[in-house]
């Protein structure tokens, strides 16, 4: 019992160390020197260098919802922190199942278990505290309270973007005129001097990351499919969440893209045989070990593209940030009305010559899975094979393997 | 005794009169954050969509793991169960509410349907734009329906209202003070009913029956003294299971209930006079200031004497789910028991259930509270 403890005691104590991730930079280089796979690569340095500065607490650490733009902590001087982000990692690590059972005698086990992982990881004071708390109030009804009562925890301020459901010059007033609030008040409350021309260079570097991003999914429209969906799921949508408006997000979009231009140039595809194309809709799949993605592969059916990674938002403006982050975030697909999603999905067929959908139901997840039968039927109505994949991004607990394969098998079967 | 019968003869009035409309156009509506006043001043009749919990569930329309009262909604939508509607307006209330209106208009389309957009914080800013989003509203219904909505339609609905709002809080303050002359269970299908029915119809019996209610000199009860909140009740199933064991909701904060507006100005602006007491409103838990929330809560429990809380939430109800450890500390700090509920839409109690109000009152009685 002694030693358990002194154990957990040194692991909390090497989780929080920034000296931990600044040692583990040189040995994973070194471990992964024969791995080809660079992007990857980099996304585990960037994961080190946000861990480092978020423990090391040089500059004020910003706890932020994935919704909300990473621009905004960039451009400000801030250190991002995503816990959401953060959780799926630690499930990708084969831990979150500790952190959820403490979670669950506190919060509903019907709410997003990813939220669970993170309160868990909060309640072990593994996480580095922030000093603001920023959120956006779409997509996810839930990410807000979480995030709320997560300030009244750590007794910090917590500012949230009101996202409207509609867009129009109303609604892009309205957001924008609240994210000159939050700048205003996020300094104030941090005792810093906003420098815009540091927001200004965030946006560029957004936007140099974009125009890799928007050139990545040109490329996966490429038969055979050059990039695998379950890393597009993983590491390709956290950057895309977590890095945009830092040098990082340029250079790992620049690298994938330059990868998947020579497979492309090349004709490889991720499997080794490739029958059938899908596209995995919702932004994220179970991260614990799970055999969904190898019985795809048993079956000769890859995952082209998934959602998450539509490139939905304009080119942003440097020179007027608050208005080009309300544009991003009100031209949203998941915001708003389900006719603009279903839209994108219609696009997102056709573009990459689709023969069937997964919509992969996060359990605690409403405001994706609530659309899942409607989106369902306008695909059916087009003759295309879907299902729905219930599950759960973060809970082992709440996998159930056999009706996952069954699932599967029965679109491989309508897809013929 | 009398009054009692005059109570029952109230609510079997008003149930007719909701069926009737007064004739006008019956307009649907989901969220106490619609300012029926627009509706009102269009000439329209407003029907608060609350289905029966009996009604059949959309499941193979939706998630299992959505909220149940979204479910029946749509259940009872598609099996038809609307069809006198000539129009819906969903709120932008919660991701529940918002599946809902896209289900809604996929699988059952309406003649009308209106998503109205409300803002989740109370600033000059969300304020203002509130106020655009009404005009957007009224300028549809106008549209639509081929009507007018002036000004002076909108003061003079407000006015109504505004009589609504003030004979409902003398009715509720009658709670609480002893023997209470209506019980809260009477008090939520009342409230329940009016929402639903022509307003000129539902005043004088709202009227009436204060007048008559005032009258009587407040009784001695030695109930536990209980604060109901949370989110949509299936009925007062609940509340009546309450009083059964022992116990009294002397207030409540629930939807539908008494969650609604205090007061609205009429203005040469009643748009924004709407928009600003509207957002002002008792909070629902999906506003994003749970503060503002636990402390009108906490006011009402100083104010009704309340000795315990009851916390009832339904199932994948994320609003007040991610809420509920908020306000449990909120309240511990305080001293104040808490009896924390999540269920279905269905309109009966459970064993289960009732074992923990059992347990929860007995657990007031030995604590002295």
């Amino acid at each position: 019992m002694e030693n358990e403890r002194a154990r957990e005691k040194l692991i909390k104590w090497a989780v929080k160390s920034p000296l931990t991730y600044r040692l583990l930079r040189p040995v994973l280089d070194l471990l992964t020197r024969k791995n080809d796979n660079e992007p990857f690569k980099i996304w585990v340095r960037f994961l080190l260098d946000a861990m480092n500065n978020s423990y090391a607490r040089k500059q004020p650490v910003v706890w932020m919802s994935a919704f909300t733009p990473s621009e905004i902590a960039y451009g400000m001087g801030y250190v991002p922190f995503m816990p959401e982000i953060i959780a799926s990692v630690v499930t990708y690590l084969g831990k979150s199942k500790g952190p959820i059972a403490l979670a669950n005698a506190y919060a509903s086990s019907d709410l997003c278990s990813f939220h669970r992982c993170a309160l868990g990881l909060v309640m072990e004071d593994y996480l580095p505290k922030p000093d603001l708390i920023i959120s956006s109030s779409y997509l996810c009804e839930g990410a807000n309270k979480f995030f709320h009562y997560l300030a009244s925890y750590y007794r910090c301020p917590h500012l949230m973007v009101d996202a409207p459901y509609r867009g129009g010059s109303a609604a892009k007033k309205y957001v924008a005129d609240q994210l000159k609030e939050l700048v205003d008040k996020s300094s104030r409350l941090l005792g810093l001097v906003p420098d815009m021309s540091v927001m200004s260079q965030a946006l560029e570097l957004s936007n140099k990351a974009r125009a890799y991003i928007a050139e990545i999914n040109r490329l996966r429209r490429s038969r055979p499919s050059p990039f695998p969906g379950s890393e597009g799921l993983s590491y390709l949508a956290g950057m895309v969440f977590y890095s945009l408006g830092s040098k990082w997000g340029v250079d790992f979009f620049k690298t994938l893209h330059l990868s998947l231009e020579q497979k492309v140039a090349k004709g490889e595809g991720y499997l080794p045989e490739e029958k059938y194309r899908l596209l995995w809709l919702h932004h994220i799949r179970p991260y614990y070990k799970n055999e969904i993605f190898k019985i795809l592969e048993e079956k000769k059916a890859a995952v082209s593209f998934e959602e998450t990674n539509y490139l939905y938002w304009p080119a942003l403006e440097p020179s007027k940030p608050y208005e080009s982050l309300a544009d991003k975030i009100i031209s949203n697909i998941w915001a708003g009305s389900l006719e603009r999603r279903v839209h994108a999905i219609e696009e997102m067929v056709e573009e990459y010559d689709i023969d069937g959908v997964i919509h992969f139901s996060h359990w605690g997840c409403r405001q994706s899975c609530g659309g899942a039968a409607v989106v369902g039927d306008v695909l059916k109505q087009k003759g295309l094979p879907y299902i729905v994949l219930p599950g759960d991004g973060a809970d082992p607990d709440n996998f159930s393997p056999g009706q996952t394969r069954t699932r599967l098998e029965a679109l491989i079967e309508m897809l013929g | 005794m009398q009054d009692r019968l005059t109570f029952k003869e109230i609510l079997q009035d008003l149930a007719k009169a909701q069926a009737s409309g007064e004739g006008k156009p019956l307009v649907g509506w989901t969220c106490t954050y619609l300012p029926v006043e627009i509706l009102e001043a269009a000439g329209l009749q407003p029907y608060r969509i609350l289905p029966e919990p009996s009604s059949e569930k959309a499941d193979g329309y939706l998630d299992p793991n959505m909220c149940p009262l979204v479910k029946t909604n749509l259940g009872k939508a598609i099996t038809g169960g609307y069809s006198f509607l000539s129009g819906i307006i969903i709120l932008n209330t919660c991701d529940g509410m918002r599946r809902l209106y896209d289900a809604w208009r996929f699988y059952c389309p309406s003649p009308f349907s209106f998503l109205l957009d409300v803002p989740k914080t109370v600033t000059s800013l969300s304020v203002s734009y509130f106020k655009e989003r009404l005009k957007e509203l009224a300028t549809q219904v106008e549209k639509h329906f081929k009507v007018e909505i002036t000004t002076d339609s909108l003061n003079q609905a407000i006015e109504e209202a505004n009589l609504t709002r003030s004979l409902s809080r003398r009715l509720i303050s009658l709670q609480g003070r002893g023997a209470p002359p209506v019980k809260h269970s009477e008090l939520l299908d009342l409230l329940s009913l009016g929402s639903r029915t022509p307003r000129s119809v539902f005043n004088k019996a709202l009227e009436k029956m204060v007048r008559v209610l005032e009258g009587e000199p407040a009784g001695v009860s030695n109930a536990y003294r209980l604060l109901l909140t949370g989110s949509s009740l299936d009925g007062s199933a609940l509340v009546r299971l309450i009083e059964e064991l022992g116990g009294e909701v002397t207030i409540s904060d629930i939807c539908p209930g008494t969650r609604f507006v205090d007061y609205v100005e009429p203005s040469a602006d009643p748009l924004f006079s709407l928009s600003h007491a509207y957002l002002h409103k008792t909070a629902c838990a999906r506003m994003f200031d749970s503060e503002s929330r636990i402390s009108a809560l906490k006011e009402s429990l100083l104010k009704s004497k309340a000795q315990g809380v009851v916390y009832f939430s339904l199932k994948f109800c994320d609003p007040f789910l991610y809420e509920a450890p908020f306000l449990e500390e909120a309240l511990r700090e305080l001293d104040i028991p808490v009896l924390f509920l999540e269920g279905e839409y269905t309109g009966r109690v459970g064993g289960g259930v009732r074992t923990r109000v059992q347990a929860f009152l007995e657990m007031l009685e030995k604590n002295g509270k």
